[in-house]
Order: structure tokens, then sequence, then C-alpha cells
């Protein structure tokens, strides 16, 4: 069984979009991922999005575009078996000193259960798996610079080996977070082999970058 | 036919001690290690009980996690062969670190990092064949065994170390208590009268190959991870489904990938944390899934505590035990035993027969579940 890429969805501070459809915005002045849940980016409303953590934000964002990119639709009420595995060099830590120091500037008697369910840095995949309806398997993964290929292996060796019918993977650093959809090829449905992906994420920097080249490629080769 | 993934080593620190032999001897005599604790003040909090590895020092150079780890390399006899991949599960690793740094206003919180305990971990374990670190709650060692095993049945390793640790910090038994989970009496999971979890420590590590390398090196197998399955319920943060059906999902996939049905299973290890919610939720999972008899269940959580992300590594290297002594352990501090857990837990060890094959399930926040099979 092969296994491909079926969209790409991307965030940075300056913009956000898909990399199949080639659609791209940009933030308009006071606008910024806190502001997208508004925007209608969600096909249905976000709970509490307000009170997500930045990583949980981030991430949440990337995969609405990633499951736009590749045509998959998701509702409040029906669940689909999409597993979600995500990464990040900054892990919780900003959560992590979130909930801490709050514990302790409050005399390390009052404690805010609010705050601490982020400090799992598996949370914010957590709050996708609930948004989208995600019954598959949910890991975070770290592990220095060759993580995110390990991280995009793994999904792909779960799609292959019938753990999940599909997975995002990603990673979601403060500024930027990139996401991807897997799934079996069939009946050309793919947008981009899972070898080129993994070779351009690895010799690429900073998502801004790697979308360009994504862009690059899909506009000389078509979709394969 | 696919490669079977085989565990040829395990060893844990738990409050009970070191290694598998004492956690195994202190649960049959049904006697908990869950004490009051001193390593930091809990007055302010609902319980102040934890389940503590003795000797450890708080907030000293190396981590608590790091103290456990070493412990536990330094009395393995096992060899860890260099090639191994290195799978570290973990939830919160060494925050105390970021403890420290912030209570006294001195050090990095970056030290607190995964990845530099990756590090740490991989020089330790000697396991240099790559390495990646897998978190997903108190799923996390449960999901990393599994991922090792789905690594070796593919092809893709033959030896896969997976190391996994937890230890009770006030950051993380602050937060239970803020999230009202916590037990005033040392759990007692199963109970008509629990009222929360204990938290816990422990870390641990199993050494998992292909059963052609095990041959190879002649190594004794100590079980088989036949099937596995992850799932999520998508349902709520910090609670379980009321319907179950992640867990009951996860169990199904676990059966299937281990090619065998509901009635091999001879017991369940159950995640079994105490809380109202998790322990019904597991029943009505076992309810649905085994319709045609009541098969014993067990979960040490009253013994150890909950030791978060090393709680599944735990778990099955106690099912491994089990299945090789044909008897479960007592639910330790279970004292009335549920309604719907009646004919299933027990507070006193329980036959398996002859029994060859063991579930093991765990669940966390986030909805995650997973389910592994055994066999020997």
């Amino acid at each position: 069984m092969t296994v491909c890429i079926r969209g790409i969805g991307w965030l940075t501070q300056e913009g956000y979009g898909c990399v199949a459809t080639g659609r791209e915005y940009r933030f308009d002045e006071g606008e910024s991922v806190n502001t997208l849940a508004k925007k209608g980016l969600f096909s249905h409303p976000f709970r509490n999005f307000g009170r997500l953590d930045a990583t949980s934000r981030m991430t949440t964002c990337a995969v609405a575009l990633a499951l736009k990119d590749a045509g998959i639709a998701y509702s409040p009420t029906e669940k689909q078996e999409i597993g979600i595995v995500g990464t990040s060099s900054e892990g919780s830590l900003a959560s992590d000193m979130a909930y801490f120091n709050d514990y302790v500037t409050n005399g390390r008697t009052l404690s805010r259960g609010n705050l601490f369910i982020y400090t799992l840095p598996s949370s914010s995949l957590g709050e996708a798996a609930i948004h989208f309806g995600l019954t598959g398997p949910l890991l975070f993964t770290t592990g220095g610079p060759d993580a995110f290929g390990d991280t995009m292996s793994m999904a792909a060796e779960m799609v292959a080996g019938g753990e999940a019918h599909r997975m995002l993977v990603g990673r979601v650093a403060p500024d930027e977070a990139l996401y991807f959809l897997l799934d079996r090829e069939q009946g050309g449905n793919s947008m981009r082999s899972l070898d080129e992906t993994r070779s351009l994420v690895a010799s690429t920097c900073g998502v801004s970058e790697q979308v360009r080249r994504f862009l690059i490629l899909k506009d000389t080769k078509g979709r394969a | 036919m696919a490669t079977k993934a085989v565990i040829v080593a395990t060893d844990i620190i738990t409050p009970y001690g070191m290694g598998c032999d004492a956690c195994w001897g202190s649960l049959l005599t049904n006697r908990t290690a869950i004490a009051t604790i001193s390593r930091f003040k809990t007055e302010a909090f609902m319980s102040d009980l934890a389940g503590t590895i003795a000797d450890l020092t708080y907030h000293v150079d190396a981590s608590l996690v790091m103290q456990m780890i070493d412990r536990l390399f330094a009395a393995s006899a096992v060899t860890i062969p260099a090639d191994s991949r290195l799978l570290l599960a973990t939830t919160k690793g060494e925050i105390d670190f970021l403890e420290k740094s912030i209570l006294t206003g001195n050090g990095n919180v970056g030290e607190s990092s995964l990845d530099r305990l990756l590090e740490k971990v991989v020089e330790r374990s000697g396991a240099k064949g790559g390495s990646l670190v897998l978190s997903a709650a108190c799923t996390s060692s449960s999901a990393a065994v599994a991922r090792a095993a789905a690594m070796i049945r593919a092809g893709h390793a033959d030896c896969v170390l997976v190391v996994a640790c937890d230890a009770v910090t006030e950051f993380v038994y602050s937060g239970f208590s803020s999230l009202m989970a916590l037990d005033k009496n040392p759990a007692r999971p199963f109970d008509k009268n629990r009222a929360g979890l204990s938290v816990g420590e422990a870390a641990g590590f199993m050494l998992i190959m292909s059963g052609e390398r095990a041959e190879k090196e002649q190594r004794t197998i100590v079980a088989e991870l036949a099937g596995w399955g992850l799932s999520d319920d998508a349902n709520h943060m910090t609670g379980p489904s009321r319907e179950s059906e992640g867990m009951i999902i996860a169990i199904h996939k676990a059966l299937q990938s281990a090619g065998i049905s509901g009635q091999q299973i001879g017991f369940i290890s159950a995640h079994g944390t105490g809380t109202l919610y998790n322990d019904a939720m597991e029943m009505r999972a076992f309810y649905n899934v085994f319709t045609s008899a009541r098969l014993p269940v067990y979960s040490v959580k009253g013994g150890i505590g909950h030791t978060m992300g090393a709680a599944g590594l735990v778990e099955l290297s106690m099912a491994c035990r089990a299945l090789h002594e044909k008897v479960v352990p007592p639910t330790v501090n279970l004292i009335d035993v549920a309604d719907d857990a009646n004919g299933w837990v027990a507070e006193r060890c329980q036959s398996i027969g002859s029994a060859r094959h063991a579930l093991v399930t765990n669940a966390g926040f986030s909805g995650v579940n997973t389910a592994l099979v055994l066999a020997i």
C-alpha cells in the first residue's frame, strides 16, 4: 500500500493557506491566528477557541486548513477514523510556565485546572481531536532535528499498517505551523509522495520557505 | 508472515522498590505503597498521599526521573544492544527543573525540555540506534510499546528499547488537585466508594525484539506483543466518554491485530485509576466486548498510585508476570466492589487457568485509549 500526502495546511505570522488548492491569505492589520475562528476558518463554531493555549490555537487552525485542502469535511456530530501525530521543539514549555507561575503567584495554594490541562505536550492534539472528531491514534513526539521526519514516517506506518484510516501529521512552533493529511493512495488523490515531502521538509527551514517550494513543485508537476 | 514482536527483558522501579519481583510480590500481599508525602507541602491540596520511591532527592542537580532511571539501569543485568532504537515515554519528564527555576529564580526552565531528557536516556541506556520521545498523556508508555511492536512487525526495526518515567512533583500534584481528581484516601479502583486517584511515580524499560533476532541472540522471551489498538474518544479533554466507544474501538483493534477473539483473553489489566468516571468507562467497555464470560480484572493503582506516563509499561510488566504465574494479583484497597465490577474485580488473587493471552488497557487526558494483547 502506498501512503501519500493529500492536503497541506500552513500558518505563519503573516498569513495562512493550503497547498493543493493554492489558496493563500494574508492577515490584515489587527488579525492573527487568534482571530481566525471568528473569520470562518472552521466549518462549525469552535467553542472556547479563545481559551485554548497558543499551541492549541495554532494546531487546530493548521489542521482545519489541511483537512480543507484534502477536501475532507467534518461536523460536530460525526466522528471519523483519522489519527493525529504532532511534534514541536518547544513542547508544552510555555503552558508549563504559565501554569506554575500562576500557581506560585497565588501563594502555592491555588492552581488552575484550565491552565494545567495544557501542560501535557499532547493537549493541543486533544483539542484538535475533539473539534474535528478524530478517533484514531493520538501522539506527541519530539527528539531533535530529525523528529519531524521520523514522526511523518510513524504516521505513514500507522496508515499502511491499518492502525488508522488517515493520519494528520504536523509540527508547531511559536510562530508557525504546518500540517499534512496522509491517506492511502487511490484514484489519483495524491498531491505529493511521502518521500518527496520528507525530503523537502528535511532540507528546508521554516514553514514559509517550505510552502513556497511545495507550491513551486505543484505548479511545475501538477498533481501526481 | 508478519514478524513477531517479543519482549525479551523488562524491569521497573516503583514505590514498592526496585524490580519486577518487588512490585509483583507486594501486589500479591495486598499492601499499598501509597503513603503521606513529604516532598512538598500538601496542606492546600485535596490529599496528602502519593506513591513515591524511597530516597529520591527533590530539587537537586539530578531530576527525580533521572535518579529513577540511573537506579534502574545500574541494577539491571540486561545487555541493551547499541543499535536499539529508543522510544522514551513520559508526560512531564524533568518538570522538577522548571519548578526549581521558577521557585528559586535561578536556573534555566529549558532544562526541563524533553529533548534534553532524551539525550540523557540515550547515554544512560546505550541505545543509540535513533531515538524519539512519545507522549500521549497516561497512555504514553503503552502507546510507545505499541509503536515499538508496530515498527518490528512492519520490518522497520528489529530491536527497540522503550523507557518510561514520570515523577511525583508539586507541579503535577497541584494540577491533579485543581481538577478535583485526588482521593483523600489511597486510591480504591473499582470500589463502590472510590473517590479519585493517588498520584504515583515509576520508571521502567522494556526491550523488544523481532522473534528472529531474539532467537539469534538466544534471548529469553518474556511474552509476545501480539496486538494493539490506539484510539481517541474525541469527546472531552479530561473526562472519558460516557459511552466508552473509544476504549471499545481500541480493544477491538487490539484483538483484530492479534488475530484472536475475546474468548481467548484470560484476564484484563485495567487502567483502573480509582476515579468514578474512568473505572465506569472501562467496565462498560469490558461488558460490551467480552459478552460470553466475566474475566478476572485488576488494577495496580491502589498499590503504587497512578504513575502517569510510566503506568502502561509497569502494568504490561506485571501482566507478563501474571501470565506466567497463572494468577492475577488482588486489586489493592478494594473493600466493597462496585456493582458494575462485581464478578470481574476482586480483593484477592484470581486464577487464570491455562490462559495464554492478556489484555492491558490504559486511558488518559485528551480521550486517548490504548489496548494491548500479550501472549505466551
